[in-house]
């Protein structure tokens, strides 16, 4: 998870690079530490410096960490020849390297040789049972088969051992909502709150599902992880800031009659609608029609 | 009479938006809404644009419901209405429409009953440089008469096509170009709401 700023950081030196203006170094080791997925850039750049034998020497020792990133992203944009050659590089060097023989179950996997990467993972594992990029790369190849439950099930079992991998988390989240699994996705958000409860990602996220799932007290409870991530984000939360509106909305045609909330809630929206239009104006000014419009007709229902 | 007689129409710009849009993000799952009208023979729908929507979170409604209010908004000043949904699967061999879609679709049809489902053909995407074909890489999806979601077959009387012959010439320049870069989709417009979900001037 990358924040604005490393954001923006990342793509004034991804447009640098890309446009010659060197650092390319520096752009694959911000991805690396960012571990973001920027496959064919990195391709492309990595083999720049790898194809130049003055440039790979200036790396010295890090010319192997280049090596396997490089041979990484060849496979997410499958260019298996690259990713064999750079394997088969690492290899001469490391030849009795578990991570080398990492590598090569990957290439496995990404040829499509499931059972073989099946058992090559499967074989590292017993000398390495907390290899947690393998236990991962499980649950990648039971998603790339189209073997939803069963990527579930081996993500459910990691998540046992490595509670606290909130990557692995979300990821589960992400698959119980494609499945329409709300309320295991729900409680799949609950446990990176916990961890994490500063993180505003998650508070919308939780959210989100919660009034996906419906009903008067999930949508209630929405509206406040929608208000805690304005709280978090300083109100500047687009998505929070809608959260509200329609949250409100929501709650009023559903508790026709109970009349408890009305004041604070309809407080609440008119702040977020008022944040909605003055950012609007300011930044999107011919969209601002239809936002007031929008917010009219979710508030007449409220 | 149901929509088991319209045809299904589109635009050459909507066509390019929705296949940019997929290949913009090519690990995820995409979406997208199809915008026109019926025609004045009443017997097709004209699908005359399309708006990106999301690339991540698609199962969740608050994103969704607030973009259909405001797009919706939008071009009923101009008559037109959504009048479809696209959807490209996040695996390239996925060829199912799923649940999400389908409802996506259903609660569409509650506002256009004629509506229909475009799911996009990662095969024949792949397959689009050498083929030459100038046929839609789309799958049509519409719902009988049980509401249930069907597809179309490609070679049953033209129910689908493309208004303009030479759309897919197009596409494989812009492809080529890698014009994707310059797609903007609701989620980047909820993200930065500076980014103009209509893409104005993508063409130009």
């Amino acid at each position: 998870m990358v924040t604005k700023t490393e954001e923006s950081e990342l793509k004034n030196l991804e447009i640098q690079v890309d446009n010659g203006g060197g650092g390319a170094w520096e752009y694959l080791s911000l991805v690396r530490k960012l571990k973001v997925r920027r496959s064919d850039k990195v391709l492309k750049h990595g083999l720049s410096i790898l194809n130049d034998s003055k440039l790979r020497s200036k790396l010295g020792a890090d010319e192997w960490t280049l090596y396997e990133q490089v041979a990484v992203a060849a496979m997410d944009c499958q260019c298996l020849d690259v990713a064999q050659d750079c394997t088969k590089a690492l290899r001469k060097r490391f030849s009795e390297s578990k991570r080398v023989g990492r590598l090569k179950a990957m290439l496995l996997e990404a040829k499509g040789s499931w059972e073989k990467a099946e058992k090559a993972y499967s074989s590292l594992l017993e000398d390495n049972p907390l290899d947690q990029i393998i236990h991962k790369r499980r649950v990648a190849m039971a998603k790339a088969q189209g073997n939803i439950s069963g990527a579930i099930e081996w993500l459910n079992k990691y998540l046992e051992i490595f509670m606290a991998d909130h990557d692995a988390w979300r990821e589960l989240a992400e698959i119980y909502s494609s499945l329409q699994m709300y309320k295991q996705a729900a409680f799949c958000y609950e446990e990176v709150i916990l961890a994490q409860p500063t993180v505003p990602l998650y508070h919308l996220a939780y959210a989100d599902v919660l009034y996906t799932l419906g009903g008067l007290e999930n949508v209630q409870t929405a509206k406040k992880y929608y208000a805690s991530t304005i709280d978090l984000t300083g109100g500047k939360n687009t998505r929070a800031l809608f959260g509200i509106c329609l949250c409100t909305s929501a709650i009023a045609q559903l508790a026709k009659g109970k009349n408890k909330e009305d004041k604070e809630g309809s407080q609440l929206q008119s702040l977020a609608a008022k944040a909605l239009e003055r950012d609007y104006k300011q930044r999107a000014p011919d969209k601002l029609p239809q936002l007031t419009t929008a917010l009219k007709s979710l508030t007449l229902s409220s | 009479m149901g929509s088991n007689d319209l045809k299904y129409e589109v635009s050459q710009n909507a066509y390019i938006k929705l296949v940019l849009h997929s290949l913009k993000h090519p690990t995820s799952a995409v979406n997208g809404v199809l915008i026109g009208r019926i025609s004045s023979s009443n017997d097709t729908v004209e699908i005359t644009d399309a708006v990106p929507l999301f690339h991540s979170q698609i199962p969740l409604l608050p994103q969704l419901e607030i973009s259909l209010i405001l797009i919706e908004e939008y071009f009923s000043t101009k008559g037109l209405n959504i009048v479809g949904y696209f959807h490209a699967n996040e695996r390239s061999d996925d060829f199912e429409l799923g649940g999400v879609a389908k409802n996506i679709g259903d609660h569409i049809c509650r506002y256009f009953p004629q509506a229909a489902i475009l799911l996009l053909d990662n095969k024949k995407l792949e397959a689009l440089k050498k083929s030459k074909s100038s046929s839609a890489i789309m799958q049509l999806y519409v719902r009988d008469a049980s509401k249930n979601w069907k597809l179309v077959q490609s070679d049953a009387n033209n129910r689908f096509s493309l208004k303009e012959p030479s759309a897919n010439v197009i596409l494989l320049d812009y492809i080529s170009s890698e014009k994707w870069n310059d797609i903007v989709d609701f989620d980047d417009h909820l993200d930065d709401i500076s980014k103009d979900w209509l893409n104005p001037g993508l063409f130009n």
